[in-house]
């Protein structure tokens, strides 16, 4: 299990989203509030694009199986970058010898070339079982790109695959379509092999100017027996947003600033502050678009029935 | 406030409507009286949770923070109503902030005070247990017409035979493994023997996605724990259809019209297919006019589900206010 973060927006200091609050998203890898029992030590990754760059249309990337905590760079980094679309990540796993952390593991992904980058909280159970079926729906020069063993890596080389130029970048419409059709994609192979546990998919996708995010689980309530996960997902896996001005520092702590028209959105597993007052909760099965035009942030929120 | 005067107001509140002159005249010498002014603020939402308050006179006004700064008020208390009992029950923090409306009086009982009330086995604990499931429901009930007035319209949806043929139609399951409902945060912390005779009081139901299990203002037919899969809890209004919440594993539904006796609040639906343990009403009405082992867990169990309830109301009204 993992925490997700995403910010769309006037560009923000990155350290405020991983640092600077009570509950960013760094202290979400050891000290995660809405989560049971795991904690989110497999490394850390973001694409963060910066629009005073060399190259704006392209994301900075960093990742690193270090745990963020510790880690000096991504401080220092933090510290210097303002961006204006940001999709961070920190990756749990179960406490066994048959996880692998390694960077090639580590979200969000991009593949080379590549518009759209993924960030996923949640696993498919059973994954090993439906993850060569799902070669049907991929196309080869995506399924070739595919690097690690995560099931986070083959949802998103699915849904790349479902749009009319992987390598594009899609508008936000298509791109929510592409995500809807994945995921009736992988509910189609998970019947035809029988799978029916919990499998929760919470996602964030981003070209830079537009956010797409699920909260969503198939079986949601069903497990394996001694199943080790089960604490972790007994509770709908969570997702949460605040939308507004700016994301500051005001009277009643860290808030975004009430601005009609909305300029900013966070989108988050969990909130960034202890008090979730600035918060709305995603309703579970739904999904979050959010997109970066000149007339500011057109933001909704769609029921998902997958 | 003499102590005498006081265990005379505690007398008149239901919740101690179980004690004896000697255990109200107890309770007054651990309850402190605090006076206000207007304007106070008693707590902030999301402050620890150390104390709840009994109105003695006055007003006290329950405020919901939202998003931009914006304050909405869901509730007041006035003389006999309490005040901060959910959040000591379940030790989250306060889920809305507390703001005297006028000069009042109050009476604090703190956390441990309160613990004591419910810990005993007598008769006294189980009318306070009871009496607090019952004041929850009246909060919830009050919370879902607040969201109900604030999406407008005449209630839509599935009416109570579409509940009584699902309820008709319900297929019987055996009862699962002891152990996997045991990891449910519901059940940790009861005892296991007691929770074994409350979860094997009723018949293990299978019901597959779709299915109405409870309509707005009908009767329920049975008192749901949902023990896999997940059921929808809704509000129907016109084509607006709002999630109230979702009953994962460990959660329960349709135990508020069995406890105060009005209609089902909301409409609940199976959104995966779903087992279930069923309690019928007579049997949900012995287990909450229990005294044993069995019915303190079983009323530990219903509060704990109100209390998550209740909070997890208060989001998609916050939502339904902000127009998201």
């Amino acid at each position: 299990m993992c925490r997700i973060l995403a910010y769309l927006g006037d560009p923000l200091p990155v350290q405020r989203l991983l640092y600077e609050t009570d509950n960013g998203l760094v202290h979400q890898s050891h000290s995660p509030r809405m989560m049971n029992k795991f904690l989110n030590l497999a490394g850390f990754g973001m694409k963060a694009w910066d629009p005073a760059s060399l190259h704006p249309e392209d994301p900075f990337s960093y990742q690193a199986t270090t745990l963020p905590s510790y880690d000096r760079n991504l401080r220092s980094i933090a510290s210097k970058l303002a961006s204006s679309c940001l999709v961070a990540h920190v990756r749990g796993v179960t406490y066994s010898s048959e996880s692998a952390v390694a960077e090639t593991n580590l979200h969000p992904f991009q593949f080379p070339d590549a518009r759209v980058v993924l960030a996923h909280n949640g696993h498919l159970r059973q994954f090993a079982r439906m993850r060569y079926a799902l070669i049907d729906h991929v196309r080869p020069e995506l399924a070739q790109r595919i690097e690690g063993t995560t099931d986070s890596e083959w949802i998103y080389a699915l849904i790349l695959s479902q749009l009319d130029d992987p390598f594009g970048r899609p508008r936000t419409a298509e791109l929510a379509e592409a995500t809807l059709a994945a995921l009736r994609i992988l509910r189609e192979v998970r019947a035809a092999h029988g799978i029916d546990t919990s499998s929760p998919v919470n996602l964030c996708l981003s070209t830079g100017d537009a956010l797409v995010a699920t909260r969503v689980s198939f079986d949601y309530g069903w497990y394996p027996p001694e199943d080790e996960m089960l604490e972790t997902d007994l509770p709908f896996v969570s997702l949460w947003y605040a939308l507004g001005g700016e994301y500051a520092r005001g009277e009643r702590g860290w808030q975004m600033t009430a601005t009609e028209p909305a300029r900013s959105v966070i989108i988050a597993s969990e909130p960034l502050t202890a008090d979730v007052s600035g918060w709305l909760e995603v309703p579970e099965y739904s999904m979050l678009t959010a997109e970066l035009t000149p007339g500011g942030l057109v933001f909704a929120t769609h029921h998902l029935d997958v | 406030m003499s102590e005498l005067a006081t265990a005379d107001f505690l007398a008149e509140l239901p919740l101690f409507g179980g004690f004896d002159r000697a255990a109200l005249e107890t309770l007054a010498t651990v309850a402190r009286r605090r006076r206000v002014r207007a304007d106070q603020v008693l707590w902030r939402q999301g402050d620890e949770a150390r104390e709840m308050f009994f109105v003695l006179d006055g007003t006290v006004a329950e405020l919901l923070a939202l998003p931009g700064g914006r304050t909405q008020e869901v509730g007041r208390a006035v003389r006999g109503e309490a005040l901060g009992e959910v959040e000591l029950l379940d030790g989250s923090g306060h889920p809305t902030s507390a703001q005297a409306v006028s000069e009042a009086t109050l009476l604090s009982l703190g956390r441990l005070g309160f613990a004591d009330l419910l810990a005993g086995g007598d008769a006294s604990a189980f009318t306070c247990r009871r009496c607090l499931a019952g004041l929850f429901t009246a909060r919830l009930r009050g919370e879902l017409g607040l969201l109900a007035a604030a999406l407008g319209g005449e209630p839509a949806g599935p009416t109570g035979e579409d509940a009584a043929r699902t309820f008709a139609g319900l297929e019987d399951r055996p009862a699962p493994d002891s152990a996997y409902v045991r990891r449910m945060a519901s059940f940790h912390e009861v005892d296991p023997l007691a929770l074994w005779g409350f979860l094997t009081s009723g018949r293990y139901v299978h019901c597959p996605p779709g299915q109405v299990l409870l309509a707005e203002g009908a009767p329920p037919p049975a008192y749901y724990l949902t023990i896999n899969g997940a059921v929808e809890k809704v509000l129907v209004r016109g084509h607006r259809r709002v999630r109230v919440g979702l009953a994962g594993p460990g959660k329960a539904f349709g135990g508020e019209a069995l406890i105060d006796g009005l209609p089902s609040p909301l409409t609940a639906v199976t959104r995966e297919r779903s087992l279930l343990l069923l309690i019928p009403p007579d049997i949900f009405g012995r287990l909450f006019r229990g005294e044993d082992a069995v019915s303190r867990v079983f009323l530990e169990v219903v509060l704990r589900d109100l209390a998550n309830v209740l909070r997890e109301t208060l989001r998609p009204y916050a939502r339904v206010l902000l127009g998201a």
